[in-house]
């Protein structure tokens, strides 16, 4: 039921973790749900696609994992920002 | 491709988490015993602290904060039972508090002249069992006329909760409902809970509870500070 917070809670920490520039250019976020954290994953899902569609972001996917247990971890952010791999 | 993966790796709860640490941490400075109230809609969370606030009000130096998802009811209701402020939280929506919410209201209470804080959650018997809000301990309510499986259903709360007040015991007779069944489910999800049995509205079993929360207060108050 408090799928909306948590998604609003990955979106500050992608925010952290990230320069400005680098936000439209966030192409999916990795979570990791526990199937006892209390989440409903369709329900995340739902809202983290509807706030990643809006600026600063711009599209990215949420990728969510389920597991075991309770936990909620951000597991990953990935940036296409046109640099060639290394 | 130039895709860069960035591994974080981090608790989705860990800032609620610190916030909540921090809470924690202000209260215990200022002698204060914080109890968490969680349970369904309408299980009598406000009139058990009614009751609490007329006996045990001043004795106590109680405070409260409220939550609730619209209005100030409860905190209306329960500012006619203290001369202290009821804070309430607006919660606008959101299905339970957080420990930011709670670190605001604190800014608005006396905590000098505090010794034992109420925080009233969201009547939510799913969310508010994920947030830590700096509380001693979750107390979850519930009530004779809810069924007596509510701990199997939602087994997070009740394993999350040290207390339990089975409340509106009056009713029993008026009910199928059996006490001896509902203490077990919830054990079985949690076999160190403490059970108070209550009514709100006759005072039976309160005193049980007056007497643990005084006990909860001497208990703060005999321990340095550091």
């Amino acid at each position: 039921m408090h799928e909306l917070s948590i998604a609003l809670e990955v979106c500050r920490m992608a925010e952290e973790r990230l320069e400005p520039e680098e936000l439209p250019l966030l192409v999916s976020v990795g979570l990791e749900v526990g199937e006892e954290a209390g989440l409903e994953p369709a329900s995340l899902q739902f809202c983290l696609e509807a706030l990643l569609a809006a600026p600063p972001f711009s599209g990215a996917r949420p990728v969510i994992t389920q597991l075991p247990g309770d936990a909620l971890r951000l597991a990953y952010l990935e940036v296409d920002d046109g640099r060639p791999d290394d | 491709m130039a895709v860069r993966t960035i591994e974080v790796r981090e608790r989705v709860m860990a800032r609620n988490d610190e916030l909540a640490a921090a809470v924690r941490e202000r209260l215990h400075r200022a002698g204060v015993v914080a109890l968490n109230l969680v349970s369904s809609p309408g299980s009598g969370k406000t009139s058990l602290l009614e009751r609490t606030l007329d006996q045990l009000g001043e004795e106590l130096d109680i405070a409260v904060v409220t939550g609730d998802v619209q209005t100030q009811n409860d905190a209306d209701r329960l500012a006619r039972r203290t001369t202290r402020l009821v804070q309430a939280v607006v919660t606008g929506g959101a299905c339970h508090l957080d420990a930011l919410q709670v670190e605001t209201a604190l800014g608005s209470l006396d905590l000098e002249r505090t010794r034992l804080l109420f925080i009233e959650n969201v009547g939510n018997l799913v969310c508010p069992a994920s947030w830590d809000l700096g509380e001693e301990a979750k107390v979850v309510v519930f009530s004779v006329t809810e069924g007596e499986d509510k701990p199997l259903k939602y087994p997070k709360m009740f394993q999350q909760s040290r207390y339990a007040v089975l409340n509106k015991i009056d009713l029993l007779p008026h009910l199928r409902f059996s006490v001896d069944e509902a203490v077990a489910n919830a054990r079985r999800v949690n076999p160190g809970l403490r059970f108070f049995f209550t009514s709100a509205v006759t005072g039976e079993g309160m005193d049980e509870w007056y007497g643990f929360l005084r006990q909860q207060v001497r208990a703060v108050a005999t321990i340095p500070a550091t």
